[in-house]
């Protein structure tokens, strides 16, 4: 079965900030931090199975945004407040496909 | 940050006296079905997921029979805690080698406005270094005795 496809690139974007706040506060209150190479390593291959439509978005993206992927909650992109029409809340839950918010651009991903 | 204001994220609901699982695999499982069954993640697989990576990166069984296994995930909207209490002891891979008695499940959305997971994090991690209260609460055997002591540490 395919994986779904922005679940993997959710799962890209939240080992990224792993590995940021690995290096930082988390270092600082005691966790370890020796498998930092494996987790850059699991990371690359998580990349490995996203769709390279998607992966060059978010790649595109992450030159201007820290998190190119934002939630969205009650039909509003948490990355820009902007209001989305309904309508795109109904095909982006169904398809899981990739969607940008019309007004800042970042990939939305339906919590709700 | 203050031990009323951390109390204020651990719910009945969320706390395991008698935690099943064997496993690393099997207890992270357990800890997340909580909240899965509550309706507050999106995606228990991505959930398990994202943890499994922080083990990557290093256990998160901090030593003295604790484990912190924590995650920032956009499968959740807000931070939880799930405790859970395992009376025979799980091998976590934790940095002493020791089995993991106690366990705090937290996690959080990767943005959050009033930005307190790292210092739920931190508190946690500075409370469970006190031995009494750290057998104390190993101890508890209902949630009521449990946030008793919590608060009271």
């Amino acid at each position: 079965m395919t994986r779904n496809q922005i679940e993997l690139l959710v799962l890209y974007q939240d080992v990224d900030l792993m590995l940021q706040e690995a290096a930082g506060e988390e270092k600082t209150m005691g966790f370890g931090t020796e498998g930092l190479e494996q987790l850059q390593k699991a990371r690359a291959d998580i990349a490995k199975n996203i769709d390279g439509r998607f992966l060059r978005t978010y790649q595109r993206l992450h030159t201007k945004f820290k998190r190119p992927i934002v939630p969205v909650q009650n039909d509003v992109c948490l990355g820009c407040f902007a209001k989305l029409p309904t309508s795109y809340g109904e095909k982006g839950r169904r398809d899981q496909g990739l969607y940008t918010c019309e007004e800042c651009g970042r990939i939305l991903y339906w919590v709700d | 940050m203050k031990i009323t204001e951390l109390g204020k994220y651990l719910k009945k609901e969320h706390f395991l006296p008698d935690l099943k699982g064997g496993s690393k695999t099997a207890v992270m499982e357990a800890l997340v079905q909580p909240l899965v069954d509550g309706g507050l993640v999106k995606g228990k697989s991505l959930v398990l997921e994202t943890l499994s990576k922080r083990e990557t990166l290093g256990s998160t069984g901090i030593g003295r029979g604790v484990a912190v296994p924590h995650c920032r995930t956009m499968a959740v909207s807000d931070v939880h805690i799930v405790v859970g209490i395992s009376k025979g002891g799980v091998d976590f891979a934790a940095i002493d080698k020791k089995t993991v008695h106690l366990f705090f499940l937290i996690v959080a959305p990767p943005v959050e406005g009033n930005a307190l997971y790292l210092p739920l994090l931190g508190k946690i991690v500075e409370m469970v270094r006190d031995t009494k209260l750290r057998q104390a609460m190993v101890g508890a055997g209902d949630f009521a005795t449990f946030i008793k002591i919590f608060q009271g540490g």
